[in-house]
């Protein structure tokens, strides 16, 4: 018998054209694009002198890269580090004091939301998220008001006690959807187990959110880090700016130093992408595992 | 090991009384099957017994203490869980030394205990591994060691079979059994599966609507039944039961079908509890295996007929109407009928069964 190709003989099938899939494909690039460039630029322009960043037509890729603004930047001696070294702190200080608090209040709240029965639970549930329908500069004056009423005006506090009250739905909302996810059996085990009922959440239920934990952490970090317009109504004095704020003022100080800013605004976004990075399987969990039951 | 009292314990929500007065008491070493429908109220009790939801009324004794205000930890008790929960962030191992650490034991000897408790459950070898890498029986067998590692006075289990394949859960059935058998331990144990109670229970509790309805050991429960709810729920196929009225000619008594208008003549003993009947009427109960099927009329048998014949190999069971209501009645395979084929019925008047047709409490002669 005569030995055929398999190849030969196999007809030529020709898969039709899944036109839909390219056209996905060319959306997702062009998200990718319209995502990736400005940063690209960003980082471009960072690492090039004054001169070439001003010329016209651009140059596209820097001819003489140099880290000569990160240097400055980062040189506690002069003038612009010193400057932006404080920002950076005031901006690190805030949003760490801003998750810590979150974490401290969002944990129990959504551990009750979700195992004890109250009278006005839902309402307080839903009010909880009826804030997240209202943009953030709805509250700009009365929250401006409130905050010089408390004498709060010029302080981190003011800050802290805003971004908490934005930060603190989400968060809420989020643990509540992982501790639902948490048979209430493993508490009663463990309480028979000789565990009194704080321990049973701290032994038990807390090890087993601590994905939930993470992503809203993150979330309160990164929004307190990035918040821009309440830091610049409530703050006034040039050693309290965070960042956001802060980086505003390369615009006009220093006649616009754009590889400076461009240096400047990198690095703030370096911490940003760094947690997202490193904790983001802990993210993606946190949002599907609270939306879907198993 | 201890005994445990219930006495006029309630727990109501509101208008929803989900345990109503229930009192009953579980000897030392005992193996008590809490049994009922889906909302009967079995497994509120036995929350109640371990201390996870708040009484609302009533006493609970566990050995010599009251334990009415007791944490659960301070019950000295152990629970097996439905769904085994089994802590997921730790290994085996860590599942069952937590009972032991949280007792504040010395290090050496809670390995010890957990490597006894592992070697008479034959888990030793999956002591480093996590909960979701074992199989349902494997993690069954975990929760019990969880259980037994501490000693506890008392054993609760709430439905812990029902999570298993129908072959596994008969071989965990028996080595549950063989494991009270062996500790002499007190056991509570809350099943919805009448099956599991008979088989397991040294007494059965059968729980209704938050109402305890008999607690009797499997044997009396099966042969008295206290009520039709009882007698319906205990055994399998269940007790038929046909309600009747009562006639009375004279000084002879017998049940008459609404319906059909056929006549039961009942024995003297039988007549003076049907007389007992609070409105003249009677529902009667009947076991499929004390039934006799005929071809004709016979004296003393009554007409139906065949719904539906269910062969299972050693016995065939016959669906019969009578009086509107379904009979089961058992057949020997050989047999061959038809649907509705009309046949005859005999009752064993011995072991016939009559409930009051308004209170649906069993009869007894007066």
């Amino acid at each position: 018998m005569a030995v055929i190709s398999e190849t030969a003989i196999r007809p030529v099938v020709r898969k039709p054209i899944d036109w839909w899939r390219w056209a996905g494909r060319a959306f997702l690039t062009f998200l990718l694009l319209f995502t990736v460039l400005p940063m690209a630029w960003m980082v471009l322009t960072s690492v090039k002198s004054q001169f070439a960043a001003m010329q016209y037509p651009p140059q596209w890729w820097p001819a003489e890269p140099t880290l000569n603004n990160y240097f400055k930047l980062l040189d506690p001696n002069s003038r612009v580090g010193q400057d932006f070294l404080r920002y950076f702190w005031n901006s690190f200080y805030v949003s760490l004091v801003t998750t810590i608090l979150g974490v401290v209040v969002a944990v129990p709240a959504a551990y009750a939301f979700s195992r004890f029965r109250f009278p006005g639970r839902n309402f307080m549930f839903f009010a909880v998220l009826v804030r997240n329908m209202f943009p953030a500069v709805v509250f700009l004056m009365p929250l401006f008001l409130l905050m010089r009423w408390m004498g709060l005006v010029n302080t981190h506090g003011s800050l802290i006690l805003t971004y908490l009250t934005f930060g603190l739905p989400l968060s809420i909302w989020l643990l509540k959807g992982f501790y639902d996810n948490i048979p209430i059996q493993l508490e009663q085990a463990a309480r028979i187990d000789g565990a009194t009922r704080f321990q049973a959440f701290l032994l038990i239920v807390m090890p087993l959110s601590t994905p939930g934990i993470i992503a809203t952490s993150i979330f309160s970090f990164i929004g307190a880090w990035n918040e821009y317009v309440y830091a610049y109504t409530f703050l006034s004095r040039d050693s309290q700016m965070t960042l956001p704020v802060g980086i505003q003022r390369f615009f006009t100080e220093f006649a616009t130093d754009w590889p400076g800013l461009m240096a400047a605004t990198f690095m703030m976004s370096v911490p940003v992408v760094v947690l997202f990075l490193v904790l983001q399987k802990y993210f993606v969990r946190a949002l599907t595992e609270g939306a879907v039951k198993h | 090991m201890a005994e445990v009292v219930l006495k006029d314990v309630v727990k109501n929500y509101g208008n929803v009384y989900a345990v109503n007065n229930v009192s009953f008491t579980v000897e030392h070493g005992e193996f008590v099957a809490l049994v009922g429908p889906s909302g009967c109220g079995k497994t509120t009790t036995l929350n109640l017994i371990a201390g996870l939801i708040p009484m609302s009324g009533g006493d609970i004794a566990i050995g010599d203490r009251i334990v009415n205000d007791l944490d659960p930890k301070d019950r000295d008790i152990a629970m097996v869980f439905q769904n085994y929960a089994l802590y997921p962030n730790k290994s085996v191992f860590k599942n069952l030394a937590f009972p032991l650490q949280m007792r504040k034991l010395p290090k050496e000897e809670i390995a010890r205990k957990v490597n006894d408790a592992a070697k008479l459950l034959d888990i030793t070898h999956l002591l480093d591994r996590k909960p979701r890498e074992l199989s349902g029986g494997q993690q069954q067998r975990v929760a019990l060691g969880r259980a037994l590692v501490r000693d506890p006075a008392v054993f609760l289990m709430d439905e812990p079979l029902s999570n298993l394949d129908a072959k596994l859960r008969v071989q965990m059935r028996s080595e549950i059994k063989r494991f009270h058998h062996n500790l002499n331990a007190t056991v509570v144990y809350v099943t919805h599966d009448q099956l599991e109670a008979v088989t397991m229970a040294d007494k059965m509790a059968v729980m209704n609507g938050g109402l305890l309805q008999q607690y009797d050991s499997p044997a009396n429960v099966f042969a008295h039944p206290v009520n039709t709810f009882v007698a319906s729920f205990v055994g399998s196929p269940a007790m038929s039961l046909i309600p009747l009225d009562v006639a009375t000619q004279g000084t002879e008594t017998s049940l008459r079908s609404p319906e059909e208008g056929w006549e039961l003549p009942l024995s003297p003993m039988n007549a003076r509890k049907a007389n007992a009947s609070s409105n003249g009427k009677v529902v009667l109960g009947a076991r499929h295996s004390t039934l006799k099927l005929h071809r004709q009329a016979v004296p003393g048998a009554v007409p139906g007929k065949v719904y539906t014949v269910e062969p299972t190999g050693d016995v065939t069971f016959a669906q019969v109407f009578i009086s509107g209501a379904v009979v089961n009645i058992s057949l020997d395979p050989s047999v061959v009928i038809a649907p509705d084929e009309k046949v005859w019925v005999e009752f064993d008047q011995e072991r016939m069964h009559l409930f009051d047709g308004q209170t649906t409490m069993a009869l007894q002669a007066a």
